[in-house]
C-alpha cells in the first residue's frame, strides 16, 4: 500500500516507528512499528479511537515524550534535513518549530499563562535566531496574528492567554506554530474542546495555511468527517499499529480492513434512518 | 487565597474598576476583624484557665493575704468583663500592659526582642527558599532518577527531624567537634554586647556603627540557628518545589514550548515562572509559622527573641506577655498573608483582584 | 478499586509491601517499638538513677550510655515510647473523630461555612506551639491537656481537608446523579462522600500522628506535659541538650533519633497510603 518507490515530493518518511513507555506497572507499547509518509502539499489524517497511539506517534516523531519513554525507528527522515531517529537533542531543537510546527488541543494549555502573547512570540524567535530585536519580533507577531484572522492584533499581543476565547487562543497557537515558516505541520486534535462553530473556522484556517504556502500537514483526529473533508490521505490506527492507509476516498468508500469498516459504519450517514432503541 | 485558575473557554472580562484600593480596604477590614477575634480569644484563653499567676508570683511560702495583695495589684481581682474592657482600652491607645515580672511595658519588650527574631527567621526563610527550591527543582527535572532519589531522601529526613534536635546535633558537630561555629550564647558572645540600636538587626547595626568584629561575631552567631531552621524548612520548600515545578515541566505548556524548539533552559524558566506564585506563597506561610514556631530553637541557642520571651512568659504565667506575643505574632501573620495576596496578584496575570 | 479487592488479600499485602518498602519498614519499626515498650524486659530500671554511673558513653552494660543522673538511656528511650506514642495516638483519635464530623458539617457552600473557613485560617495565624504550651501550662500541667492541644492544632486541618474534598466531590457526576435520584442527605454522606474521602483522611491521620509526636516532644522538651521521673523523649533531649556542647552526645541524640524515626515512619506511611489510594482511584 504505502511502499511505492516514489520519493518525489516526499517530506517525511517514517519507517517502523516504535514507542514504549515505562510505567510503575511495567512497560507499555503505545506505538508498535508504524510507517508514515507525508508528501509536499499533502494533508495526511491519522485516525483511530482514543488510546490507539495516534497522538503518541507524532509526539514520538518530535521526541516530545517524557524521559520514561523510548522511541526507536528504522528511520524518521525529514527530507533535506536529518534523520530524526538518530538526531541529537540540538538537532531536534533546531527542527522543532523551525521545520515542523506543532498545534495541540486545548490552546489554553499550550500558551504560557504568565507571559504576554508578545513575549511568547519573542521567546520563540529568540530561540531560533540570534540578535532578534523586540520591535522586529513585534512586527512579525502582528503580521502572523493578522494572517490567522485576528482583527485587533495589537490588543491580543499585549494581553494574556486567559483573556482570549478558545478560538482566539487556538489562532494564536497556530500563528506561533507557523511563525518560523515550517514546511510541515503536526496538528493533534486541534479543535477538541472548542465550540462546534469555531471548530470549522480553525480547521479552514489551518488547512488554508497549508495549501497557500504549499506546506504539508499531519492531522490527528478521531473525527472521520474531518478526515474526509480536509485530508488527501488517511491512516487508520488500532492499538499502536496501522491497519490501513491510502487515498482518503478509497479508505472511506472501500475500506479493506474490518476495523475501518466498523469505524466508518458507526458514523450515521445522511438520510439514513436511525434505529431507535426504545 | 485561591491560586487555581480555570481555563475558561470564554474571554473573561476583567473585573470592573474595583481597583487595588478596594481590594486593600477589603483586606484591611478582614485584618482588623481577625485581629480583634485573635485578641479576644487569647484574652479568654489566658484568663479563664485554672492557673493563678498571683500564687506563682507570690511563691509557695506566701500567705493568702499576700497572694490577694498581688492579685489586686495586677488587677486580677476585677471581674472578667472589666478586665477585658480595660485591656481593649489599653490596646486602643497602644498600651499592651506591662510584664508581671520585669514591670516593663510589653510594647517596649517586644521592640527589644522582635528584631532578634525577625533577623533570625528572615535569613532562615531566604536560606530555606534558595536551598529548598534548588533541591526541589533538581528533583523535578530528574524525576525518578538518582538526583531525584537523593533529594527526596534528604527532604524526607529533614522534614521529619524536630528543629530543636537538629539544632543540638549541629551544636555538637559544628561547635564541639569542628569548632567552626561559636558556642550557643545568643546573638553575640557572652563577653560582648550588641551594637547601638538603630534597626535592631545586629548585622545592620554593627555595620552602621562600623564595628566589623562585632559584625563578624553577629554573623557567626547567626550561622547555626539559621542553618538549623533553614535546613528543616528547606525540606518543605523542596517538597513543594518538586511537585509544582514537576507539574509545570510536564504540563502541556512545557510540551508546546519544547515543540516550538525553545531551549531546555527556557522551558525550565517557564516552569519556574509558573511555580513562583506557589513558592512565594509558601515562603510567606513559612515565615508566619516561624514566628513563635521557632521558640524552642531560640531557647536552644539562647537567642533573646520573642519566641524565648514568650516561652518564659507562659511558664511564669506572665499573662500580658502571653497576650502580647499572641497579638504580635497574629498581627504579623495576618499582615504577611495580606501582603502575599497582593504580591501573588501582581506576579500572576490570571489573578485579578480575586 | 475493584481490581484491588479481586486479588487475594495476602497477595495485595505482599505487593503493597514491595511497592512501599520504606513505609513497611517504618510500620515494622513502630510496632516493634510499641511491643518492646509494653512487654520487653528492659536491661535497667528506666527511672532508677545512679550517681556513680553518670555520663557513661554507650557500650558495655549501657547500650546507649547513661545520662547525667546515671539512668540508662536505652531503657528510658524504650520506656518513653509507651507514654509518648499513646499520647500521640489519643490526640490523633480525638482530632480524627471531631475533625471529620466538624469537617463534614462545614462542607456546605453557604456563606456561613465560608466564614468558618476564614476563621480557621485566622486561627492558624496563632503561633500553634505557643498555644499548646499555654494550654497545658495554664491548666496546671494536666496531661490530658496535651491531647486537647494536639486536637486543637489538628482539627482545623481535618476540617479544611474534608471541606475541600467534599466540595469537589459534590461537583462530580455520581454525586449529582445520587442527588438527582433523590437520595437523602445522610445516605449521600455515608454511602457516597465518606468512602471517597477515606484515602485522604487516612493520609492526614498518619501525618497527624507524626505531628503529634513532635508536639509532645516539643512540650516535654520545654518541661511541660509528661513530668519527671516518667521518661519521655522530649525531656530526655532537654536533659542532654547542655551536654551537646561538652561532648556527651548520646543523652540527647538517641531519644532524638527515635523521634526522627517515628516521624519518618508515619510520613512514609502517609506517602504510601496517598500513593495507593490515588492509584486505585484511577
Amino acid at each position: 500500500m504505502s511502499t511505492e518507490p516514489n520519493p518525489d515530493g516526499l517530506v517525511l518518511d517514517v519507517r517502523n516507528l516504535k514507542v514504549s513507555i515505562d510505567t510503575p506497572d511495567g512497560q507499555v507499547h503505545p506505538v508498535r512499528g508504524i510507517d508514515l509518509e507525508v508528501r509536499r502539499g499533502e494533508i495526511v489524517g491519522i485516525m483511530g479511537e482514543s488510546g490507539c497511539g495516534k497522538s503518541t506517534t507524532i509526539k514520538g516523531i518530535l521526541k516530545l515524550l517524557g524521559s520514561n519513554s523510548h522511541v526507536t525507528a528504522d528511520k524518521i527522515e525529514l527530507v533535506g534535513q536529518a534523520d530524526l531517529a538518530t538526531a541529537d537533542n540540538k538537532t531536534m531543537r533546531a527542527i522543532r518549530g523551525n521545520h515542523i510546527g506543532f498545534v495541540a488541543q486545548n490552546p489554553f494549555g499550550s500558551l504560557n499563562p504568565i507571559y504576554s502573547i508578545e513575549r511568547q512570540f519573542y521567546e520563540l524567535q529568540k530561540a531560533h535566531k540570534t540578535g532578534v530585536k523586540k520591535a522586529e519580533s513585534r512586527e512579525i507577531a502582528l503580521d502572523m496574528l493578522r494572517g490567522v484572522g485576528i482583527v485587533a492584533p495589537e490588543r491580543v499581543l499585549g494581553g494574556y492567554a486567559h483573556q482570549l476565547s478558545g478560538g482566539m487562543a487556538q489562532r494564536v497557537v497556530i500563528a506561533l506554530a507557523t511563525t518560523l515558516n515550517p514546511g510541515l505541520l503536526f496538528a493533534d486534535e486541534p479543535t477538541t474542546g472548542l465550540d462546534a462553530t469555531v471548530q470549522a473556522q480553525i480547521l479552514d484556517l489551518i488547512t488554508g495555511l497549508v495549501k497557500d504556502e504549499n506546506r504539508s500537514m499531519v492531522l490527528v483526529t478521531h473525527d472521520l468527517g474531518v478526515i474526509a473533508q480536509y485530508c488527501q490521505r488517511a491512516v487508520v490506527m488500532l492499538a499502536g499499529e496501522v491497519v490501513e492507509s491510502g487515498d482518503v476516498m478509497q479508505v472511506m468508500v472501500d475500506p479493506q480492513h474490518e476495523y475501518t469498516k466498523k469505524l466508518i459504519g458507526s458514523v450515521p450517514k445522511a438520510g439514513e434512518k436511525l434505529s431507535v432503541a426504545r | 487565597m485561591t491560586l487555581s485558575t480555570t481555563p475558561g473557554v470564554k474571554a473573561k472580562t476583567p473585573t470592573k474598576a474595583s481597583g487595588p484600593i478596594r481590594l486593600v480596604l477589603a483586606r484591611l477590614g478582614f485584618l482588623v476583624a481577625a485581629l480583634f477575634g485573635l485578641v479576644t480569644l487569647s484574652f479568654l484563653l489566658v484568663s479563664v484557665t485554672p492557673g493563678d499567676p498571683a500564687e506563682l508570683i507570690a511563691g509557695p511560702m506566701a500567705t493568702s493575704e499576700q497572694v490577694d495583695g498581688i492579685r489586686a495589684e495586677l488587677g486580677l481581682d476585677e471581674p472578667l468583663g472589666t478586665r477585658y474592657v480595660d485591656y481593649l482600652k489599653g490596646l486602643a491607645t497602644g498600651d499592651l500592659g506591662e510584664s508581671y515580672y520585669s514591670k516593663r511595658p510589653i510594647t517596649e519588650e517586644i521592640g527589644d526582642k522582635l528584631p532578634a527574631t525577625l533577623e533570625l527567621i528572615l535569613l532562615s526563610v531566604v536560606f530555606a527558599a534558595v536551598v529548598g527550591v534548588a533541591v526541589g527543582a533538581v528533583g523535578a527535572y530528574f524525576r525518578g532518577r538518582w538526583p531525584d532519589k537523593v533529594s527526596r531522601l534528604a527532604t524526607g529526613i529533614f522534614q521529619a527531624i524536630p528543629d530543636f534536635f537538629l539544632g543540638l546535633i549541629l551544636i555538637y558537630f559544628v561547635f564541639f567537634i569542628l569548632g567552626i561555629a561559636p558556642a550557643p550564647s545568643g546573638r553575640v558572645g557572652i563577653a560582648e554586647s550588641g551594637p547601638d540600636k538603630v534597626t535592631g538587626f545586629y548585622l545592620i547595626d554593627s555595620l552602621i556603627s562600623g564595628n566589623m568584629s562585632l559584625f563578624a561575631s553577629a554573623a557567626s552567631h547567626l550561622f547555626l540557628p539559621v542553618l538549623t531552621l533553614g535546613l528543616v524548612y528547606a525540606a518543605y520548600f523542596a517538597k513543594t518545589a518538586r511537585s509544582t515545578i514537576g507539574k509545570a515541566l510536564n504540563s502541556q505548556q512545557a510540551q508546546f514550548a519544547r515543540a516550538m524548539g525553545l531551549p531546555e533552559r527556557t522551558v525550565v524558566r517557564y516552569a519556574f515562572v509558573e511555580s513562583r506564585t506557589t513558592i512565594v506563597t509558601y515562603a510567606g506561610v513559612i515565615f508566619a509559622s516561624l514566628l513563635g514556631g521557632e521558640a524552642i530553637v531560640e531557647r536552644v541557642f539562647a537567642w533573646n527573641g520573642i519566641g524565648a520571651w514568650s516561652l518564659q512568659g507562659i511558664t511564669k504565667l506572665d499573662l500580658p506577655v502571653v497576650q502580647g506575643m499572641v497579638l504580635i505574632a497574629g498581627a504579623i501573620t495576618l499582615i504577611v498573608y495580606t501582603v502575599l495576596d497582593i504580591v501573588v496578584g501582581l506576579l500572576d496575570p490570571r489573578i485579578k483582584h480575586a | 478499586m475493584p481490581e484491588v479487592f479481586s486479588t487475594p488479600r495476602s497477595q495485595v499485602f505482599a505487593r503493597l509491601v514491595k511497592q512501599h518498602k520504606a513505609a513497611a519498614l517504618g510500620v515494622a519499626f513502630i510496632v516493634l517499638l510499641l511491643l518492646a515498650s509494653l512487654f520487653a524486659p528492659l536491661p535497667h530500671d528506666p527511672e532508677a538513677t545512679d550517681g556513680a554511673a553518670s555520663l557513661q558513653a554507650p557500650g558495655g552494660d549501657h547500650w546507649f550510655g547513661t545520662d547525667g543522673a546515671g539512668a540508662d538511656v536505652f531503657s528510658r528511650v524504650i520506656d518513653a515510647a509507651r507514654i509518648d506514642l499513646s499520647l500521640a495516638l489519643a490526640g490523633t483519635v480525638v482530632s480524627l473523630v471531631l475533625g471529620v464530623i466538624l469537617g463534614l458539617a462545614a462542607s456546605t457552600k453557604g456563606k456561613g461555612s465560608e466564614r468558618l473557613v476564614r476563621g480557621l485560617d485566622a486561627f492558624q495565624a496563632f503561633p500553634l506551639l505557643i498555644l499548646a504550651l499555654a494550654l497545658v501550662t495554664l491548666s496546671g500541667h494536666k496531661l490530658y491537656m496535651v491531647v486537647v492541644a494536639i486536637a486543637l492544632i489538628n482539627i482545623p486541618r481535618y476540617m479544611r481537608l474534608l471541606r475541600s474534598e467534599v466540595l469537589a466531590l459534590r461537583e462530580s457526576r455520581f454525586i449529582e446523579a445520587a442527588i438527582a435520584m433523590g437520595a437523602p442527605q445522610r445516605r449521600i454522606t455515608f454511602r457516597h462522600l465518606l468512602p471517597n474521602v477515606w484515602g485522604v483522611v487516612l493520609v492526614q491521620t498518619s501525618l497527624t500522628i507524626a505531628n503529634a509526636i513532635v508536639v509532645i516532644a516539643s512540650l516535654s522538651f520545654l518541661g511541660v506535659g509528661v513530668s519527671a521521673p516518667t521518661p519521655s523523649w522530649g525531656a530526655m533531649i532537654r536533659d542532654g541538650s547542655g551536654n551537646m556542647s561538652s561532648g556527651e552526645w548520646w543523652i540527647a541524640t538517641f531519644p532524638g533519633l527515635i523521634v526522627l524515626l517515628c516521624v519518618l515512619a508515619f510520613n512514609q506511611l502517609a506517602d504510601a497510603i496517598g500513593d495507593t489510594t490515588a492509584r486505585s482511584h484511577r
